[in-house]
């Protein structure tokens, strides 16, 4: 019977005697590639208990076991890094950049919120914060500089703020240009995501948004395994808490997760919320599929998520009596 | 002058200060986690952290551990490599088969495989055995660290290839990973059940101890094929 080895192709006998043999050049990068092509082959597998190390010995690929594993380990090393530079894909490359986007949130975020106290020393009346202070601040520095035509003139003119020294002033110019610049790195990778996702799952750019669609490929790890979630999974995504809390104890089940900042969600009454998280979910998961399988735009989701929606609307124009307190029936513990 | 006792073959306590699980660095003067390096008498031991590999917390807890300077390893979950530079480090004549399915850990693990000649690198999933079945040979020992809900299965179908007819099986089982809302007591004697009895080959349990206090529930598992 023929089998395929790492070193070469074998003919071996019913003890598992090699009978013939073909070994490949001992070219690192060669036997590398059809280390990796015969990953898939279900055909011309080695027997159980086969050993590779004997039978390439017995058929001279390799002089001694010290030369086998050296070669192997060559081999492997080699393959494996091949396989780590194919792992990049570009929905990876999504994924990295909403991390990116969300560590920059949060470092502008207590930024800004340190700029705001700082500053506030000097010139209290502005009530700007967040970009506008760090641009008001990287154009003027004191309060004192501000020109007559700037509607914040009066305010800065008759503020209660202290005095700006120039030390301060250059280092509160500086700080604020750091933040200026994270804004602008922000909108740079919100840009990047938005174009990126057009490209590479359009279907659920267009129902999901593409800055939430590109969380839920973040958060599920890669539009395949997007892909591969049901529905019920892509609604509570980024609510595993609520969900493990539900599953282990008897707290509500979570309605949505991340999906929630979907305006389909975030503008409807809240008794219709989570009947719309489950229409919209299910045509989420749609739309990953046939983004990751087919790749084809589809126009007819959306329109159909459409018709599903206003059909719930339909449905329950009114929110539902609530439950007397005191009727509540008593839920069981779910844990055995 | 520190302490050195032998545990089981490679693996010692070093006492310097307080006692010290460690193995002899086949890579002398590089640490792979920010483990401590000791040298005693020219050798260089390297601590082993029980609470960051349950291999070493099964060390600790007296498993009976199969492995000796020729062993050959299959090593199923092998992650950034922590603990698989210990056992490279023990079976300093043999070879590791060490199997990883995330690209990202093996871009950490690959750094370390390159500067170890006994560690043979994977990029596979473990659940499918026959995608490395023309690189791996018979072993002695199969240790699996997966965390999947089907271990059972990949421990059956990964032993029924390639471990040899005396060989062991080590692995831990975490709780959490098969059911997150069971109670875990249920969950490993579920799991053992199914070792002994649900795929062929079947397994024989030798030991079977909790990991506490170095891993919050997690079982480790020692078993050999049923004859």
């Amino acid at each position: 019977m023929k089998i395929n080895t790492w070193f070469g192709i074998l003919e071996i006998g019913s003890k598992g005697e090699v009978l013939a043999s073909d070994p490949f050049p001992k070219n690192i990068r060669e036997l590398a590639l059809r280390s990796l092509s015969l990953r898939e082959s279900r055909q011309n597998l080695p027997p159980e208990g086969f050993d590779l190390k004997a039978a390439a010995l017995e058929c001279k690929f390799v002089e001694s076991p010290s030369e086998y594993y050296s070669l192997l380990h060559e081999v492997t090393l080699d393959a494996a890094k091949i396989q780590v530079s194919e792992a990049l894909t570009p929905d990876q490359r999504i994924v990295q950049a909403v991390e990116a986007l969300d560590d920059i949130n949060e470092t502008t975020n207590s930024l800004s919120e340190r700029l705001f106290e700082w500053y506030g020393g000097y010139f209290p009346e502005c009530g700007l914060n967040g970009e506008a202070l760090a641009l008001f601040i990287v154009k003027y520095g004191s309060r004192e500089n501000v020109v007559p035509d700037d509607p914040l003139y009066l305010k800065a003119r008759d503020s209660m703020g202290a005095k700006l020294e120039a030390a301060d002033e250059a280092l509160l110019k500086c700080f604020a240009e750091s933040v200026c610049s994270l804004y602008e790195r922000r909108k740079q990778i919100e840009a990047y995501i938005e174009s990126s996702m057009e490209n590479l799952a359009p279907n659920l750019a267009i129902t999901a948004g593409p800055m939430l669609g590109a969380r839920l490929i973040s958060i599920a790890g890669s539009l395949e395994k997007l892909a591969a979630f049901p529905s019920s999974t892509i609604q509570v995504i980024g609510a595993s808490k609520a969900l493990f809390k539900h599953l282990r104890e008897r707290a509500p089940s979570p309605k949505h997760g991340v999906i929630y900042s979907h305006p389909l969600i975030n503008t409807s009454p809240w008794w219709m919320r989570g009947k719309i998280a489950r229409a919209l979910a299910a045509k989420l998961s749609l739309a990953a599929r046939i983004d990751f399988y087919s790749g084809k735009r589809d126009s007819s989701l959306p329109e159909k998520l459409e018709e599903k929606i206003q059909k719930i609307r339909a449905l329950n124009p009114r929110p539902p009596q609530k439950r007397p307190e005191s009727g509540a029936k008593p839920k069981k513990k779910r844990r055995k | 002058m520190p302490d050195v006792r032998t545990l089981s073959d490679g693996i010692f306590e070093v006492t310097k200060g307080k006692k010290q699980l460690a193995t002899k660095n086949l890579d002398p003067g590089k640490t792979v986690y920010g483990e401590k390096l000791i040298p005693v008498e020219g050798i260089e031991y390297r601590t082993w952290d029980p609470r960051r590999s349950k291999l070493g917390a099964m060390v600790l807890k007296k498993f009976n551990i199969p492995l000796k300077e020729d062993s050959k390893v299959l090593y199923l979950g092998a992650a950034s490599g922590t603990t698989v530079s210990h056992v490279s480090d023990i079976v300093s004549e043999g070879a590791v088969y060490a199997v990883e399915f995330a690209p990202r850990s093996m871009r950490d693990f690959i750094g370390l495989a390159s500067r170890r000649k006994n560690i043979i690198p994977i990029l596979a999933d473990a659940g499918k055995p026959a995608s490395y079945a023309h690189i791996v040979e018979p072993v002695d020992l199969i240790f699996q660290d997966v965390a999947q809900p089907n271990q059972a299965e990949i421990a059956a179908r990964n032993a029924a290839r390639f471990l040899t007819k005396g060989g062991y099986l080590m692995l831990s089982i975490k709780a959490r990973s098969i059911d997150t809302a069971a109670n875990p007591k249920e969950v490993f004697t579920e799991e053992v059940k199914k070792l002994e009895q649900a795929f062929e080959p079947r397994f024989e349990i030798l030991t079977a101890r909790d990991l506490m206090p170095y891993h919050e529930d997690h079982l480790g598992v020692l078993a050999k094929l049923k004859e």
